[in-house]
């Protein structure tokens, strides 16, 4: 019998999380984490726990005193020794299956000397890096097609941006899913099936154990042939639908309807049941990308499945896309139920197998291997068709050309002077700050005063030359004088609960991605919460 | 070191958080962040308290704790792992529940802030009223999957944690675990039954054959009645037997079969009205069930053994994994010495086994379809997905939170929301502003005052001690006294004192409609004014009602396939079990590694470890309960809050979204077909 090993009992709480198959691509990624500082080293923790396959740590810097302060994962007796090698030695304490390596470089003399480096990794992490250095290490990951994560403890604000050329989710657990049922469209076999039941001639006990899918196909029929062409569509039609499977109850000797579930769930099922079976919008767009369009050997999986299934749409599926196959859970005798599901399941097996017969023409036609689609992505893609998601990232290159800032988008969020995106504009203060002073302001206290003045125009810089007519309070100068570019554990521990989220949400390929966040928590504004937009992203 | 908290920490506040002394009750998941993130804060004395040990699926997000530490206390382990980390910290642990009444209103009035990394609701009451006795601010706070929330709850300022009821773990109708199971659920709940009967601490709550008595089987409810009083006496017999007849049969596994599979299910053919318009049980009959062929496990899965957890088998394979995992278990009984039982634990895998076997067959005597043993054990266990990620986000926020407070600053605390995903106004944290308290709390008000629905002349005195008093006012030793004019005391909290009263009637003591009670609970410094309202027509199977109180919910239908759709991360499966325990009825929400809790059967097992760990002590604890756990979905879906500010109209909108969750389960609910 089936046993849970070590493993599989050490990750349980996960795995019903992402599954088995999230946990696989986890395991087989390697991440590198640029610095070790206190937000790196959270992030790491919080991949190394559930079980990455390997991380790789890059970091020129000693241990200092400071960072013995704010980081769980380096202690006194580092203080001097390399920052990577000492946080390694920790991380790795936590999970015996993860690889821990580390690199004392600089993440600049990598850039230098051996950029093809980074090629290696599924993802890279970078924290608090100067500016120049992130811009100099995204357009190599950008070039080599390899996620970046960026992200930053600044005081009491944090930043995070995903930096992806393109992200493809299949899996990406829409929160509330309609059933697929096809009552609108009925296929051949569902009618077939629905034929098979008798309801004028069934005694009580099969009449009142009838699934309500077949009740609602069954008085959908009559409906089309007494009523209307045309599904029920408003409130009043679908009224009168339900009254319609109301008048089915059986009555007893009395003419009073018998106490009869499954027509209760038919009659309450009405309203979502008969929801049409079309081509999502968002599908629609992926038939229409270029990427679909115009395949080529390079062209990932994901893309031939999107061709396949459009291909599928234009044919065999006349208009849809493959049925789900699952059904809700019903009153119904388990016999009947179970010859209700396997309608279902042996339609999805069919239109599954009719895509992959797409996919394995087109893989032929691209002189790629049949089995380069797995029976298991293929199932996992066809059940998911209709949540498929596709997404694009600007580079950050882009996002910092004075020429291409989304400069409207900017201007019109900060109408609002405490809108989030002013923090985002500090930020790009303080970095020019560092340019011009080779320091981040107010590190020391002494120099808070003085450094006012000096970040002040340097945001006055950075929005003059981004051509930016916007006003930022006084206020949030000094605030970002203040934190003198410290980097305090709570905030950090959170952004590396939230940037580990996103890094494992890249890996698995399932869930929605965040793009961008910034959050702030408290001093001398309200709180203002974590704001996520696509605004600099796209 | 502390530089590099002078930028960002004001340095009155740095002095506030170095002079502060702080509570952490729980040493979980949330528990081992907080306490990393307060020691790297400044906060420099720390105390932490939780009664669990470590098991290894902890391992997975509980940093603090590593596999050769299964077994040990968390408490423990979590200061000497921070100590390791950071000498110079100083924090006392204690291994204990903070129920325990050594954790007086005294104790609390020494710290600055309490903050709760919980998983259970019993816990979270009680701590509620220790911080409102001793007006000290509480920071609540849980996750469950993706989901997270924190909040401040301060005396007098805002909402306490009891301010706005809520829902109630719906327990299931024993006739619907042992007569008419509809979902996999019941099943499942009866093979933990089961177990107990067997193997465990019998419980005459956990019956699991026949009920005779079951009022719908009868035309008559006096017939009823009569039946119920007969079978009542049989009934004894037949507990004491189940076990003992088990042990004449040497646990034979055929004969065990036979009896639950085939013929206790001819008997409940028998009272034929129960099927009338149910689909009638198929006995199963060993030597049939033998000629089927085994499953042969998927080869193609083979590689995983994730996969192979997640297979449902054929009955053969049940019947056979029935027959072995009883074998097993009765041989590990035979180990123990006389009169110890085993607890059901579902990270023992004959036990797990065991309880797979068993519900599966009964579902498939009941016409449902089977599950797999990983479903199987994600609805016995009430486990929660947990990860990581979402504690440190959590566990990060807490602090804030108690910075804003040493600050004084409580009107910047907000209630925060962690969602799966961005709202539609891309926003992933929900603040809330704090709602002031609710005048009419039962547990805050300056006059706790409520009104309970009863008949007097059913509710004895135990029901109104255990199941009004402990389960439901959450109170953990009540006085109570009848405001006749003459304080004839009912309930003492002192053993020994009014047990005769016990199984007396409320009416035998001149209690009647409009008759006011007053409870004490001298521990939480706690008064509660109970006025009664004597009913007859309460519906079946409730024995009470608070009026003005939100009406019983079932947990989701724990129906649906539990491993891949998550839709709110409290994965269906994390649903009730079952339990009339009365003290965690909430446990629902429970990240289980840190225990299933949720059922008797793991009720008697936090009892029975309670009792090893305070070896010596005076078994005060009999009825405390589990206390240091953290995560309880629960209140990650009752609460709604206005708001105001800058993020007004999101957090609200997120809020009735919240809200909207909560009504959709409810839907769930009402769709859940118990028949009894």
């Amino acid at each position: 019998m089936a046993r849970p090993g070590p493993k599989e009992q050490r990750y349980d709480r996960q795995l019903r999380l992402w599954g088995d198959h999230g946990q696989e691509a986890l395991e087989s990624a390697h991440v590198c984490v640029i610095n070790a500082t206190a937000t790196g080293t959270e992030i790491l923790k919080n991949l190394v726990l559930p079980g990455i396959g390997s991380f790789t740590i890059v970091d020129g810097n000693q241990v200092s005193g400071e960072d013995v302060g704010n980081n769980f994962f380096l202690q006194k007796s580092h203080i001097g020794q390399n920052r990577a090698q000492s946080a390694t030695e920790l991380l790795q304490e936590l999970n015996g299956d993860v690889s821990g390596n580390f690199v004392e470089e600089s993440p600049e003399k990598l850039l230098d000397n051996d950029p093809s480096f980074f090629n290696r990794f599924n993802l890279v992490v970078a924290t608090q890096l100067p500016e120049s250095t992130l811009l100099r290490l995204a357009e190599v990951l950008w070039n080599s097609n390899i996620p970046l994560l960026v992200c930053r403890t600044y005081g009491l604000v944090g930043y995070m941006r995903v930096v992806i050329k393109e992200h493809t989710v299949v899996e990406s657990h829409p929160d509330n899913m309609l059933e697929d049922l096809r009552l609108d469209k009925p296929f051949p076999e569902l009618i077939e099936h629905v034929q098979d039941y008798d309801l004028e001639r069934m005694d009580k006990k099969d009449h009142s154990h009838t699934p309500w899918i077949v009740i609602v196909a069954k008085y959908l029929t009559k409906w089309f042939s007494e009523k209307s062409e045309q599904l029920p569509k408003n409130y009043k039609e679908k009224e009168a639908f339900k009254e319609l499977i109301r008048q089915g109850i059986l009555k007893n000797d009395n003419g009073t309807p018998e106490d009869e579930e499954n027509f209760e769930e038919a009659i309450k099922n009405v309203n979502t049941a008969l929801n049409r079976t079309e081509i999502p919008r968002g599908i629609e767009e992926l038939f229409n990308d270029d990427c679909c369009l115009k395949l080529t050997e390079q062209s990932s999986s994901f893309w031939i499945l999107v061709r396949a299934l459009k291909e599928f749409v234009a044919n065999e599926g006349q208009g849809s896309l493959p049925v789900r196959g699952t059904i809700p859970d019903m009153m119904a005798d388990s016999n009947k139920f179970i010859k209700l599901q396997n309608v279902y399941r042996e339609k999805a097996k069919k239109d599954t197998a009719a895509v992959g017969s797409h996919a394995a023409k087109l893989l032929q036609s691209l002189g790629k291997a049949p089995e380069s689609v797995s029976e298991r992505e293929l199932k996992l893609f066809c059940s998911n068709a209709a949540f498929l998601h596709v997404v694009r990232c600007r580079s950050l290159a882009e996002e910092h050309s004075p020429n291409s800032c989304s400069r409207d988008a900017i201007i019109s969020h900060m109408d609002n002077p405490d809108s989030e995106i002013v923090l985002y504009l500090m930020l790009r203060a303080v970095n020019r700050f560092y340019k011009q002073h080779g320091r981040y302001p107010g590190v020391y206290n002494y120099q808070v005063e003085d450094d006012i003045g000096k970040l002040k125009s340097c945001l006055t810089g950075f929005l003059q030359e981004h051509g930016l007519s916007v006003a930022v309070k006084d206020d949030y100068v000094h605030e970002f004088c203040r934190y003198g570019a410290a980097e305090p554990h709570a905030v950090a521990a959170f952004m590396g609960g939230a940037a580990a989220q996103e890094v494992i949400k890249v890996i698995t390929g399932q869930f929605f991605l965040q793009y961008l966040q910034f959050c702030k928590y408290f001093g001398v504004l309200p709180l203002t919460g974590l704001f996520c937009s696509v605004l600099l992203a796209n | 070191m502390a530089a590099a908290l002078s930028g960002p920490l004001r340095p009155e506040l740095a002095q506030a958080v170095s002079q502060a002394r702080v509570l952490v009750v729980g040493a979980g998941g949330i528990g081992c962040e907080l306490l990393k993130n307060l020691v790297l804060t400044g906060f420099s004395s720390i105390y932490v308290i939780d009664l669990d040990t470590i098991d290894v699926s902890n391992l997975n997000r509980q940093f603090l704790f590593q596999k050769k530490h299964v077994g040990r206390s968390k408490s423990q382990v979590a200061k000497e792992s921070v100590l390791q980390f950071c000498p110079e910290a100083n924090i006392i642990a204690y291994h204990d529940s903070i129920m325990n009444p050594d954790y007086n209103v005294e104790f609390f009035r020494q710290f600055t802030l309490v903050m709760n990394a919980l998983d259970n609701r019993a816990a979270r009451n009680h701590v509620n009223r220790m911080c409102l006795a001793a007006d000290i601010p509480l920071i609540e706070s849980g996750t469950a999957g993706y989901l997270g929330q924190v909040t401040v709850i301060k005396k007098g300022v805002t909402e306490c944690y009891e301010c706005q009821p809520k829902p109630t773990q719906k327990t299931f109708p024993g006739c619907t675990i042992r007569n008419t199971p509809s979902e996999p659920i019941h099943c499942i709940v009866w093979a933990k039954y089961l177990f107990n009967q067997l193997f465990g601490e019998e419980d005459a709550d956990q019956e699991v054959s026949p009920d005779r008595a079951d009022p719908e089987a009868a035309w008559e409810p006096a017939e009823a009645e009569a039946r119920a009083l007969a079978s009542n006496e049989d009934g004894e017999i037949k507990r004491v037997s189940t076990k003992e007849w088990a042990k004449s049969t040497g646990y034979d596994p055929v004969k065990l079969f036979t009896k639950l599979f085939k013929d206790d299910i001819r008997y409940l053919l028998t009272m034929d009205k129960l099927w009338r318009k149910r689909k009638p049980p198929v006995p199963l009959d060993w030597a049939e069930v033998q000629k089927q062929e085994q499953n042969i496990p998927d080869q193609q899965n083979e590689s995983s053994a994730v996969l192979k957890d997640q297979q449902v088998l054929n009955v053969r394979s049940y019947a056979d994994l029935f027959s072995k995992s009883v074998k097993t278990l009765s041989l590990h009984l035979a180990e123990k010495a006389d009169g110890e039982a085993l607890i059901w634990d579902k990270d023992d895998p004959s036990a797990m086994d065991f309880v797979t076997a068993a519900a599966n067959l009964r579902m498939h005597v009941f016409g449902m379809n089977m599950k797999s043993r990983f479903d199987i054990k994600s609805m016995a266990g009430n486990i929660i997905p947990a990860i990581a990620t979402t504690n440190a986000v959590i566990a990060g926020l807490i602090v804030l939170e108690g910075l804003k407070i040493l600050s004084g600053k409580i009107d910047q605390c907000r209630t925060i929301f962690l969602n799966k995903q961005p709202n539609p106004r891309k926003k992933l944290l929900v603040p809330c502003a704090l709602d002031p308290p609710n005048p009419n709390c039962y547990v805050c008000a300056s006059k706790p005052e409520v009104t309970v629905k009863l008949n007097t002349h059913k509710v004895t005195v135990l029901t109104l001690q255990d199941k009004i008093l402990k389960e439901k006012f959450a109170m953990v030793a009540p006085d109570v006294q009848i405001e006749d004019g003459k304080g004839t005391i009912l309930i003492s909290s002192e053993e020994g004192e009014t047990e005769a009263n016990n199984h007396r009637k409320l009416s035998d003591f001149g209690i009647r409609n409009g008759t006011r009670l007053q409870a004490d609970d001298f521990l939480q410094d706690y008064t509660l004014l109970i006025n009664v309202l004597h009913s007859e027509d309460l519906e079946k199977d409730v024995e009470f009602e608070v009026v003005g109180d939100t009406p019983e919910r079932i947990g989701p239908k724990p129906s649906e396939p539990t491993s891949r759709n998550i839709s709110n991360g409290s994965d269906d499966g994390a649903q009730p079990s079952t339990s009339t325990a009365p003290e965690q009825e909430d446990v629902v929400i429970v990240d289980s590694e840190d225990e299933g809790t949720s059922s008797n059967a793991e009720d008697v097992e936090s009892r029975s470890r309670k009792r090893k760990l305070e070896k010596g002590c005076e078994c005060a604890g009999a009825k405390r309960s589990r206390a240091e756990q953290e995560q309880d979905q629960d209140d990650l879906m009752i609460v709604e809050s206005e708001d105001e500010g800058a993020a007004s109209s999101l957090g609200e909108e997120e809020s009735r979204s919240h809200k909207r969750k909560l009504e959709e389960k409810g839907c769930e609910c009402i769709r859940a077909k118990s028949m009894c």
